[in-house]
């Protein structure tokens, strides 16, 4: 321990994956912007774990804000062949759904909305865009997780043992 | 509530300004969505798709204005809306000068009723009215501001410190 504080980096990358991949997988993203600022808590976590001295809550911004930026990269990459799958499957089920009920217009309206092609032009700016909001919402998320965890308390003061008398001359 | 003397107190009270703009135009933004849509606007689809990294979106977990839904579901409604009332709330609790962070408690607190109530849904415990979720939203949305406004302005201060 040298009283250095740790790279951001590695906790940034890991909880920018775990964030990236949960907010991207159909259903677990029922959660919305909770994934982000819950990886963005993770980072700060790994970052606190690592780190000898106290967070404050800028460190906490910084890995949060790093967190939201990989996690829209994450988040980007595992759509592109997610999407195709999702079209698939829930075309399916709607086909299913309609066997039995007739009430399925607005999840028919919301599942059209996504299914258009998309041009690397679009792709980019969603990108850009995403990775804008996400690194506001990691930067939350890596404060609160210094809030939570970022305290350290410092070791208890060893005792000084008795110096020995200075020789008699 | 503290009056202002340092260029530190001024650095606070710009990035707490900064913060209640973004909510504001974010807010707005999430109710333009429909407004354009109904208006016919072709920005209309641009504006839903800024938004749904961040939400699902689903029609009948949303409220409707000008006869479309908003660009996010009731519970993150309540959030920015709770993060809104946070953001106003800010100077009366903190003023400009003291930066420190929400304690633990508060937090876990005012966490329980949107964890709990989104389990519960997720796993079918019950199926909780959209406003009964807004609400939940709200209550965590309140604690927000303390954090991100004390972070932001930590960082910044930092910054120029090291600048200078």
């Amino acid at each position: 321990m040298n009283g250095q504080k740790p790279s951001i980096f590695t906790p940034a990358l890991i909880g920018g994956a775990v964030a990236g991949i949960l907010s991207g997988i159909p259903f677990l993203n029922c959660l919305c912007c909770l994934w982000i600022i819950g990886g963005a808590i993770l980072a700060a976590y790994l970052l606190s774990k690592d780190s000898p001295v106290t967070m404050t809550a800028g460190d906490g911004a910084l890995v949060g804000a790093f967190t939201g930026l990989f996690a829209a990269i994450v988040h980007a990459l595992i759509s592109i062949p997610l999407k195709a799958l999702n079209i698939v499957f829930f075309r399916r089920l709607l086909e299913k759904l309609s066997e039995y009920t007739q009430d399925i217009g607005d999840w028919r309206q919301w599942f059209d909305r996504g299914t258009g092609p998309v041009s690397i032009s679009w792709f980019l700016l969603g990108l850009i865009i995403t990775a804008a909001i996400f690194a506001v919402l990691g930067a939350l998320g890596g404060i609160i997780g210094t809030g939570l965890f970022g305290k350290k308390t410092p070791p208890p003061a060893q005792p000084q043992p008795p110096q020995a008398a200075p020789p008699q001359p | 509530m503290t009056i202002v003397k340092t260029p530190r107190d001024k650095r606070i009270i710009f990035i707490y300004a900064l913060t209640l703009a973004g909510i504001i135009v974010w807010l707005a933004a999430i109710a333009l969505a429909p407004y354009l849509r109904s208006q016919g606007h072709g920005l209309a689809p641009f504006v839903y798709a800024c938004f749904s990294p961040l939400c699902h979106q689903v029609p009948s977990r949303s409220f409707y204005i000008f006869g479309f839904p908003l660009a996010v579901c009731a519970r993150c409604l309540g959030i920015y809306l709770g993060f809104f009332a946070g953001t106003m709330l800010y100077p009366l609790r903190r003023g400009f000068s003291a930066l420190r962070l929400p304690k633990t408690p508060a937090f876990l607190a005012v966490s329980f009723p949107i964890v709990f109530d989104t389990a519960a849904n997720i796993l079918h415990i019950w199926k909780t009215p959209n406003v009964l979720r807004l609400a939940t939203g709200i209550l965590w949305g309140l604690i927000l501001p303390f954090y991100f406004i004390t972070g932001v302005a930590e960082i910044s201060l930092h910054w120029t410190r090291k600048k200078h």
